[in-house]
Formats: structure tokens, C-alpha cells, sequence
């Protein structure tokens, strides 16, 4: 019993001096241990996540036959429909085309879309992230937008090897500018999410809406992105703003609240936008612990 | 023996990952479903110092991975928490001293955690503590919730673990 | 029995006795004093201790409004308000980088073994040093393309030579701001979406930069992105002296608060802007606003604790101004061509009235200044160069000149009602005219022979001059003047304005307006008058003093047949055409027509034929006067008119302060203005009403 005493304190001594270790240590070791924990997680989540798609697969496959037909005829109506839209959408990229050779307009940045499933979502009080089964080895880079078909999910903030963490719209991490329907001027807003109240919902703030700004009447305005910080392509849905809007303390703009455009803790399966050339708030993100100088 | 605490570790993790897992389904609520406190303890009761306070430590990053917390707050939380219990096993010798202990553990490093992350976040200042306890408060209730629900499974299958790598009983003096 | 005398606590001497009923009586003495001074204290000051305590406890902050718009007549915004984002640095999350660079600085400068170190310098360079490396970053991101990202990885370091101002952390400003203002956050980029004032920044380009910075930057992390009000002028140079700008004040606007009553608490604002020249000064009252206010009780720290009353602040009322943004914008444009030998626009003013209300339709200076520049943080270099390019002065209003040949139209007034000379009597008019022992010369060396009125008004003959003047004499001529107003100070507030002195735009040129006689040669000192002077002034040259402005009301006033104008800048709808002082021009038919033609003629085939505009005919009146720079003669350009010639809506005037390098004359180097203003006004107004019957210019 003595000598447990005695091994005791010795342990005390030793953890304290670990601790002071620690704090000492370079930023990269702590990276380096996370990382490693990382990566000793990612395959549990691919084989939950998978282990998912195969429930919804067998769930599918239990239904009847005549469940079945009418969901194919259904199909086969919007395939129709669609392969119109698909047509007439091909000439339009054509004109496009054309017309952007014609007036020498500089390519728009270009993506390489890689779809992702979510492998896990963690949206608990201050942070709202969600988990990709997409990472470094698949081409994600950090700063990349994510998107749901014409819809903002959020940006990719660390990327491992196999999966990929998602900064959501309304995480306190995600800034970005917008355009409120409405405002025939196009004058810029800032959305950037908020830190949850206790049992509140995720939500997003809006600011440096201008004063003399009227949504329109009977509506909730729409929050569109506008393509002009070189992350998000223009035109993309952010979500509404919603019907308060307060003056700031400040008494120069208004302020608002955005109503997230889908719910983003159900998501099943998003985009990830990957530039073809970096973006320079890329390189600042990874670069962020090493020295600039 | 010197492989013991990976065996136990795999044996503790699939609770650990079944947390994770209900945390993402209580995301929209703003919950995060905690055990890693209450998974030490049964190992703290049957290892020897050295191999609980890694085995803690290994827990401890598990959780953090994914999480902004600040590096190593949590898992030296747990690290300290194994010191004092391997020093201290009378207090783990049965079975409701076993419940009692991993329910202040449990507790213990939920709140350490949580109001680190929230200082890193700038998030603990007088003015939003009535955002801040309420949200604590909810965490640690559903920490001690999942505590009670998941302590015995998890036990068992620790002790199963431990009994199949011999290790010794809490009240033989190592 | 011991113990007993141990407890004996009475003295028992007498003196000692004594000794206590005097500390006794000291004691009490004390606490009544005690006593009495709380409750004093508590019931009888307690009011006043309690609004003390108040008046310590809580404080009012002011915050500024914002400043009312600036329209043209057509509603078109000349001045607003505009969102700036600027980046901010937070110093105290700086201080580990702060202090692991100074360290690096000190272990190199030891390794140096300089012997003496400056810790002090040395903490500065390490602060500036820091703060210069993320301001690289912040530019990194707003510049970076995706086509210099992939040449070069990495911010670059911006150094003092090669890189412009703006990019530069100073260490001046940084030590300025440490000392005064270290709690609050430094800032590195005051201004995102016009960085350098220097610079000319498309607004989407600006717009850009802000989101660029917003979507690529680090959210957390030091740096932060703020967004405050200030004043924009869209049209940049435009106007500018009309306009004005606005400066950094301490002194806000009026507020609600009950002053006496708060006397005593403390007041905290935040700076606040009021106009420094143009509108924006002399309408500072109507376009300032109301102030805010909130009333907080304060922590024993200092922090803000509760909010107890507020009141949010009132934007300032707009201005409607006279002024139609294209006529404006056509002179600035005909003006900025102008210049002299090496390039270098000259000095030069323009004027457009609107005949039958006054109001001024363009009021153009130059050299200029652009208020965009202005509006925040003024750099010293952009004041010289504006002080030393003589860009601080409206011309139009504040130069004097003397008018040369456009006052012959005077002369020939005066002419007429003085009965010297008719509409149609001709004179003979030699290559000189003699006065005392002096010739007069005319400007063509040849002479215009027989000239009669309209031939004088078109070809601008001399002699004529001269010779009419002579005979009216120097009184009735300086008589005449005086009635068309020259000396009479222009821009008056309308009396329901309130302040008497006010004027519509700051410090016109009132005082130093000149119609000499011989009164005035005397009072000047400069001897009795002669003839040669009264000559001298019958052309408009000599001691006449006025300005563009001036000589653009008597156009309008001939135009209407009347001797007086009331220029105004600020629009009203409902303005009734009446001029102050006003009375008709004291000529007989014949003799306003022949006026008339012979300015017509001027254009048609006289001394402004160069700018004729086919199928708009207008009148005009050039003038070339002489002036003295740096002690030699140069040339004044003028040209003054109306337009239409049969319906005249728009009267104006141009005038260019010729060199001693150029050859300026009045057709040739002012004409193009007039023309281009006239065309700019004739393209919104329908052709019929330019014929027929031109009233106020349509939209």
C-alpha cells in the first residue's frame, strides 16, 4: 500500500511534468496526434456509413412489386421530362459558348465536382460540421465549397486522408458575402453563422443589410451567393432571411437572421466544389501553422 | 500483458464510436453524447498505473479528434482522473462504488470540456452565461444519462476483455 | 485578595480621574462629530450625493446620423453614403506574435554585438514587423488570381520602396495608436473597397476585394473585418466645388437629450463628419441630422453595463440642387481639354443658368479636386497638390477677372440710354482711337471702318467702345453697371433662411467685386481719373472686377430683357422667375432687338463662328482681356450667351485663364465649352421647345 503512495506521487510529478511538455510542444505535435486519432477513426466511419446505405438499400428492396411499377412509371414520366430539359439545356451551353468566344469573356473559375456521402454530423452547441467520406486522397482541399444542388451547404475546414470535415453555413467558422432578392441595387450583405443558443436551432447571421432596405412584401427574402469572392459560384441559395430585421446598435445598418436553406442535419449526400487552381484563402489555410516568413 | 491496454482499448471503442454515433443523431438539438469519462474507469480498477494512464489518454484523443477542442485538455483531464483512481482503488471495489465513480468522472470531464471548448470559442463571458449554463446543463444530463444507459454494457465487455488478458482484480494490490 | 485589586478598574488618584473625563469627553466629542456628519450625509444631502453617485455611475453615448443625400434637379444622387469595410487587427491577440518576433529581433541584433540595443525600437519594428506580415496576407487574398497564385505561392513581402502606401504598416501610425487608443483594434486596410485614395478603383472591382477578403480570409484569428458609414461621391470629381466634402468633427449634431439635466454625466461619441466646403458646408445644418443617444449605467470598471434610455439617431434631410448632372458633366469634360503647351490643364471656370428662374445648371471649376479623397483621412501630399494646383478655389464664383469685351454689351446699354449713340448710328472706326496723349489700339490693326451696334457686338470693334464710353462718361457707365448687378453680392440665403449673412455656397466673391469710378481710383490711391481709364473700362479691362457667375446673370438678365438675375443653386419646382431688383432693361424695341441681333450675329459671323451649331441658333459674346501673371500680360478667354437665340432657357458663361505660353482667345479657347454645354442641354430638351417656347429644360 506504502509503496502505491509512494508510485503515486512519483505519478503526480510525472503528469505534471508531461503537462508542462505539452503546452511546450510544438503545434505540430498536437496536429500530429490528432491527425493520428484521426485517421484511427475514419474506417469505423466509412463502415457505418456504409453500413447505412446498405439498411436503405435492403429497406428498398423489401418493397412489392406493384410499389415498384408505379415508382418506374412515375420515373419514366420525369425522364421524359427531363431529357427535354437536357436538350434544349444543350443548346443553350452552346449559345453560351459562342457567345462567350464571341465577346472574349475570361472563363469562370472551374470546378471539379466530386459527390460525397456524409459519414456523421456534429452540430452539437457551437460548432455545426459535418463529416464527408471524401478527403485528401479523392482530391477535397480545405477552403472548398459545399454544395446541394443549387443550394450552399457549407466549406470544407480540415481535410484528412479519407474524410473531410464541412464548416456548415451555420457554424461560427463560415463568412461569406451574399445578395438579398429584392434589393435592386445588388448591394452586398455578410452572412456568417452564429453560435447556437442553448436548445435554439443553428442559425446564421446577416448583416450590413442597408437601411433603406425592403424585402418584398409577403415573402421571405432569398439569400443568394455572388460569385465574387472566388469560393462560391454566383447564383447559389443560401437560404431566407428571415421577417426580423433590427436595426444595429450602431444605427447604420439592419440585421438579420437566415433561416438555413434545407435542413442541414439530414443531408444524405452533397457536392464538394473543388477550383481547379487553388484559391489563395486555400494556401493561407494551409499554411496556417507553419511560418510565412 | 504489454498489449493489454490496445485490447482493451478495442474493446471499449465500439461504445465509444456508438456515442459518436448517437451524438450525430441528436446533432439538431445541439446534444453531444459523452462517455469517455465513464469508459476509464473499470480499466483504472484492474490495470496497472502506467497502462491506465495511457489507456486514458488514447480515450481522451478519440474524442478530441474531431472536436475544436483545445489540444489535450480532455485527455489530460482523464490522464489525472486515472492517477488519482489508480492510487486510490478502495474507491472503485464494487460495484455501486464503480457507478459512482464513473458518473463523477463522466461528469467531471463533460464540464472541463465544455467550458474549454467555449473560452477557445470566446464564447464564456458574463454576458452570455445564461446561454452558457443552460446549454451545460443540458450536456451534463445527458452525459449522466448515457452514463447510467451505457455503463454496464460497457463494463462488462471491459471486464471480459480484462479477464481474458488476466488482469489482475481491483482489490489485489498490483 | 490580589486578584481583587487586579480587577480594580477606577483610578484612583484624582489626577488620574481627570485625565480620563477629558479622553472621555474627546471621544465623544468625535462620534457625535461622526454621527452627525452621516447623518447629515444620509437624509439631508442624500438628493444630491445620489445624483452625483448618478452622474458617476452612468454615461451617454453619441452617435452620429447620417448625412442626408445631395440630388441634382432630375433627382440623379450627386452625394450618398456608401458601406465601408475596413480591416481591423486585434492587438492583444497579437502579443504572443508580438513577443516571439521581438525576441527573434533581439537574438539577432545581439548576435551583431552592436553593443548599445534599442529595446524600445526594437519593440516597435517587432509589432510593425507582425502586423506588416498579415497585412501582406489580407492583400494576398484580395490580389491573388488563380494565374499569380500558381507562380508564386506565398504572400509577398511588401517593402518601402516598391510598394504603394497603403500596403505599408507605419510605424509612426502604429506608435500613435499604442499610445492613444491601445484597447481598441489597429487598423490596417481603412478603406477595402478603395484602398489607396490614390487609386482608381472600379466600384465592382471594390466590391470584389470586400468579398474576396469575407469568403477567402481565416475567420478566426486576429484579423477582423468592420463595416462602418462614409460619405460617397459618385461621380468623383464632379461638381466638386458645389458639392464640397466633409471632414472628421468632434462636435455631433444636435441631439434630444435634455442637456442641463446631463450636464454631469459623462459623454462618450464617436466621431462624427461635417461638410467642409461647397453644400456640405453651408447646408450642414439641413444635411447633418440628428444625433443619437444611449444612456448606460457603467460598471466600477468602466464597461458598459445597462442600457436605461436610447434614442436612435435621424438621418439628415437631402438637398434638391439646381444643377443638371449632364450640363455639369459636359463643361468639367469641354473644360478638361483645355490646356496649356506642356499638357497642364488650365485654370479655367464655366457657368449654365437656367434664364427665367436663375437656377444654375452647371457650376464648373478647374482645376479640381476629387471629395472622395477627402472624405476620410486626407493624405498631406493630395492637400499639397491640390494647394499648389490652385484646385481649393471655385472660379466660377470666388475667381475675379475683369470681364474684357463682354462688357461692351454694357457699354452699349449705356450707350443708348444715355442718348450718345442710337441702334443705328454708325461711327467711324480706325485701326486706334487717341485719348489725351495716349492711341488706344483695336485689335484688328486694320480697322473695322463704318461700324454701327450689331457689327460692334459681332466683330467686338474697340474703338467704338471708346469712343461711347468717352461720351457717356465714367459715372453713368459705372452707374450701369451697377444697376446690372456686378457689385452685388450674389448667393444670398433667402431671408426665411434665417442667418442674414448666410450664402448658398461658402465665401463667394462679394467683396472684392469692382465697378471703378473716381471715387474708387481715389480711395485706391492711385491718383484722379482720365480719360484713358474711363476708355479703358468701356472695354472691360482696367480696375473692373467680377466674376464668371456675374457676367452669366447679365447674359440671362439681356436674354429677358431685364437688369437683374437671381442665380440659385438649390432647385425648387415652384420657383416664380422673379428677380431681385429687377427691372426692365430701359430700351426701346429697336434697340433690345438690335442687342439681340448683334449677339446673334457674334455667333453667326463674328468673333464665336467657330462654334456655331448648325440648326441651333444661339447669342453670344466673346471677350479676351488682359491680365497680369507673374508680372507679365496673358489673356483672359470669355464667352458669355444665351441659347436659344429666339427663346433663350439657358444663359451662360465660360471663362480660361490663358498662360503666358498659350495664345487664348475668347471664341477659340472658350467657345467649345459654351457649345458643348448648349448641345448638352439642347439633347434633353425637345427640339420644338428649343424653337418655340423654351421654358425649364425637360428631363
Amino acid at each position: 500500500m506504502d509503496k502505491n503512495r509512494q508510485g503515486a506521487k512519483a505519478s503526480y510529478v510525472a503528469f505534471f511534468v508531461f503537462v508542462a511538455i505539452w503546452i511546450m510542444s510544438p503545434s505540430f505535435v498536437r496536429m500530429g496526434t490528432r491527425e493520428a486519432f484521426v485517421e484511427f477513426q475514419a474506417p469505423a466511419l466509412h463502415l457505418v456509413a456504409k453500413g447505412r446505405d446498405l439498411a436503405r438499400f435492403w429497406e428498398l428492396k423489401s418493397k412489392s412489386a406493384e410499389e415498384l411499377a408505379a415508382a418506374s412509371r412515375d420515373l419514366a414520366r420525369i425522364n421524359a421530362a427531363l431529357e427535354l430539359k437536357v436538350r434544349t439545356l444543350e443548346d443553350i451551353r452552346q449559345e453560351n459558348i459562342r457567345l462567350r468566344e464571341l465577346a472574349r469573356y475570361a472563363a469562370p473559375r472551374e470546378f471539379l465536382t466530386i459527390v460525397a456521402r456524409v459519414a456523421s454530423r456534429d452540430s452539437s452547441s457551437w460548432w455545426h460540421r459535418i463529416i464527408l467520406r471524401k478527403g485528401r486522397s479523392d482530391g477535397v482541399r480545405p477552403g472548398c465549397p459545399v454544395v446541394f444542388s443549387d443550394r450552399v451547404i457549407g466549406k470544407v475546414s480540415l481535410v484528412h486522408l479519407n474524410t473531410c470535415e464541412v464548416d456548415l453555413v451555420t457554424s461560427p467558422n463560415f463568412r461569406c458575402t451574399a445578395y438579398l432578392e429584392g434589393d435592386e441595387q445588388g448591394r452586398i450583405v455578410l452572412v456568417s453563422g452564429l453560435p447556437a443558443n442553448s436548445l435554439g436551432t443553428a442559425r446564421a447571421k446577416i448583416a450590413v443589410i442597408p437601411m433603406d432596405y425592403l424585402p418584398p412584401a409577403g415573402q421571405s427574402p432569398k439569400v443568394v451567393t455572388t460569385g465574387m469572392g472566388g469560393v462560391f459560384p454566383a447564383g447559389l441559395i443560401i437560404g431566407t432571411l428571415d421577417a426580423n430585421i433590427r436595426t444595429t446598435q450602431d444605427g447604420n445598418f439592419k440585421e438579420g437572421t437566415l433561416q438555413p436553406s434545407r435542413n442541414l442535419f439530414s443531408l444524405q449526400e452533397v457536392s464538394v466544389l473543388v477550383p481547379i487552381h487553388p484559391a489563395a484563402g486555400e494556401i493561407l489555410l494551409e499554411k496556417r501553422y507553419e511560418d510565412f516568413q | 500483458m504489454s498489449w493489454s491496454w490496445l485490447i482493451i482499448l478495442l474493446a471499449t471503442y465500439p461504445w465509444l464510436f456508438a456515442a459518436d454515433l448517437l451524438s450525430d443523431w441528436t446533432a439538431p438539438w445541439g446534444l453531444n453524447v459523452f462517455i469517455s469519462g465513464a469508459a476509464i474507469i473499470v480499466p483504472c480498477s484492474r490495470l496497472r498505473r502506467w497502462q491506465a494512464v495511457l489507456f486514458s489518454g488514447c480515450v481522451g484523443f478519440l474524442f478530441e479528434a474531431r472536436r475544436p477542442i483545445p489540444d489535450g485538455i480532455l485527455a489530460l483531464t482523464l490522464v489525472a482522473a486515472a492517477i488519482f483512481l489508480t492510487s486510490n482503488k478502495p474507491l472503485l471495489r464494487s460495484a455501486p462504488r464503480l457507478l459512482r465513480a464513473s458518473l463523477i468522472v463522466n461528469l467531471a470531464a463533460a464540464t472541463l470540456w465544455f467550458s474549454a471548448v467555449a473560452v477557445t470559442l470566446g464564447q464564456l463571458s458574463f454576458r452570455n452565461l445564461g446561454d452558457f449554463l443552460p446549454q451545460l446543463l443540458l450536456q451534463l444530463i445527458a452525459s449522466a444519462a448515457v452514463t447510467l444507459i451505457l455503463f454496464w454494457p460497457l463494463s462488462l465487455s471491459q471486464i471480459a476483455a480484462l479477464d481474458h488478458m488476466n488482469a489482475p482484480l481491483a482489490n489485489e494490490t498490483p | 485578595m490580589r486578584e481583587l485589586n487586579d480587577l480594580k478598574v477606577l483610578p484612583s488618584t484624582r489626577i488620574e480621574r481627570l485625565r480620563l473625563i477629558f479622553v472621555f469627553w474627546v471621544f465623544s466629542a468625535g462620534f457625535i462629530y461622526i454621527a452627525g456628519g452621516l447623518l447629515i450625509r444620509q437624509i439631508v444631502q442624500s438628493n444630491e450625493l445620489k445624483e452625483q453617485s448618478d452622474s458617476q455611475s452612468r454615461r451617454i453615448i453619441l452617435k452620429p446620423p447620417a448625412r442626408g443625400l445631395i440630388h441634382d434637379r432630375h433627382g440623379y444622387v450627386l452625394v450618398e453614403n456608401r458601406v465601408r469595410w475596413s480591416v481591423k487587427a486585434d492587438l492583444s491577440e497579437l502579443q504572443p506574435e508580438f513577443q516571439a518576433e521581438y525576441r527573434k529581433l533581439l537574438a539577432a541584433e545581439k548576435a551583431r554585438e552592436t553593443g548599445h540595443i534599442d529595446r524600445e525600437k526594437l519593440q516597435d519594428t517587432a509589432r510593425r514587423n507582425v502586423l506588416q506580415s498579415w497585412l501582406d496576407k489580407v492583400w494576398f487574398v484580395i490580389d491573388a488570381t488563380s494565374r499569380n497564385i500558381k507562380k508564386n505561392k506565398l504572400p509577398v513581402k511588401s517593402n518601402p520602396v516598391d510598394s504603394p502606401t497603403e500596403r505599408l504598416v507605419k510605424i509612426d501610425d502604429l506608435k500613435k495608436h499604442l499610445r492613444e487608443r491601445r484597447a481598441l483594434p489597429f487598423t490596417l486596410v481603412s478603406d477595402l473597397a478603395f484602398p489607396g485614395a490614390d487609386q482608381s478603383v472600379t466600384p465592382e472591382e471594390g466590391v470584389r476585394a470586400v468579398a474576396r477578403f469575407v469568403e477567402q480570409f481565416p475567420v478566426d484569428g486576429p484579423i477582423r473585418l468592420d463595416s462602418d458609414i462614409i460619405r460617397t461621391y459618385p461621380h468623383g470629381t464632379l461638381a466638386a466645388h458645389v458639392l464640397g466634402y466633409v471632414k472628421d468633427t468632434d462636435e455631433l449634431p444636435p441631439n434630444s437629450l435634455n442637456d442641463e439635466k446631463n450636464e454631469l454625466l459623462q459623454k462618450l461619441h464617436y466621431t462624427g463628419k461635417k461638410g467642409a466646403a461647397g453644400i456640405e458646408e453651408s447646408f450642414n445644418e439641413i444635411l447633418c441630422g440628428l444625433s443619437g443617444w444611449e444612456l448606460w449605467t457603467k460598471t466600477s470598471a468602466g464597461y458598459n453595463k445597462e442600457l436605461l434610455r436610447k434614442s436612435d439617431p435621424t438621418q439628415g434631410s437631402e438637398v434638391v440642387l439646381s444643377l443638371d448632372v449632364e450640363i455639369q458633366r459636359a463643361a468639367e469634360k469641354a473644360l478638361a481639354q483645355i490646356k496649356d503647351s506642356q499638357g497642364k490643364v488650365l485654370p479655367a471656370a464655366a457657368v449654365m443658368l437656367d434664364v427665367n428662374t436663375g437656377e444654375i445648371l452647371a457650376l464648373a471649376s478647374q482645376p479640381t479636386f476629387n471629395p472622395n479623397r477627402l472624405a476620410d483621412r486626407v493624405t498631406r501630399t493630395y492637400f499639397d497638390e491640390i494647394e499648389t494646383s490652385g484646385g481649393w478655389l471655385n472660379r466660377s464664383i470666388q475667381g475675379l477677372y475683369p470681364p474684357g469685351s463682354t462688357f461692351k454689351v454694357i457699354t452699349a446699354i449705356a450707350g443708348m440710354r444715355n442718348k450718345v449713340v442710337d441702334w443705328d448710328d454708325i461711327l467711324e472706326c480706325g485701326p486706334s482711337y487717341r485719348v489725351g496723349s495716349r492711341d488706344f489700339p483695336e485689335h484688328d490693326p486694320a480697322g473695322y471702318g463704318q461700324v454701327d451696334l450689331e457689327k460692334m457686338l459681332a466683330v467686338s470693334c474697340n474703338v467704338w467702345n471708346y469712343r461711347v464710353g468717352l461720351g457717356v462718361g465714367i459715372e453713368p457707365l459705372a452707374a450701369e453697371a451697377r444697376r446690372f448687378g456686378l457689385d452685388t453680392p450674389l448667393l444670398q440665403m433667402p431671408p426665411s433662411a434665417g442667418n442674414k449673412n448666410a450664402t448658398e455656397l461658402p465665401f463667394p466673391a462679394n467683396r472684392g467685386l469692382v465697378i471703378p469710378d473716381t471715387a474708387y481710383k481715389l480711395r485706391i490711391g492711385a491718383g484722379p481719373w482720365t480719360g484713358g481709364d474711363t476708355a479703358n473700362t468701356a472695354i472691360g479691362q482696367g480696375f473692373l472686377l467680377t466674376t464668371p457667375l456675374h457676367m452669366a446673370c447679365v447674359a440671362a438678365s439681356i436674354a429677358r430683357g431685364e437688369t437683374r438675375t437671381t442665380p440659385t443653386i438649390i432647385h425648387d419646382p415652384g420657383r416664380d422667375g422673379r428677380h431681385q431688383g429687377a427691372e426692365a432693361i430701359g430700351l426701346n424695341g429697336l434697340q433690345l432687338a438690335a442687342l439681340r441681333s448683334g449677339l446673334n450675329r457674334c455667333v453667326e459671323e463674328g468673333t464665336a463662328r467657330s462654334v456655331m451649331i448648325p440648326g441651333l441658333a444661339f447669342a453670344a459674346k466673346t471677350g479676351t482681356s488682359e491680365y497680369f501673371q507673374k508680372g507679365q500680360k496673358a489673356h483672359l478667354a470669355w464667352i458669355i450667351g444665351y441659347a436659344s437665340a429666339d427663346n433663350p432657357a439657358v444663359a451662360f458663361c465660360v471663362l480660361v485663364e490663358g498662360q503666358l505660353d498659350t495664345s487664348t482667345w475668347g471664341g477659340k479657347t472658350a467657345g467649345p465649352v459654351a457649345r458643348d454645354m448648349i448641345l448638352a442641354w439642347a439633347k434633353k430638351t425637345p427640339v420644338s421647345e428649343v424653337k418655340s417656347e423654351a421654358e425649364e429644360p425637360a428631363r
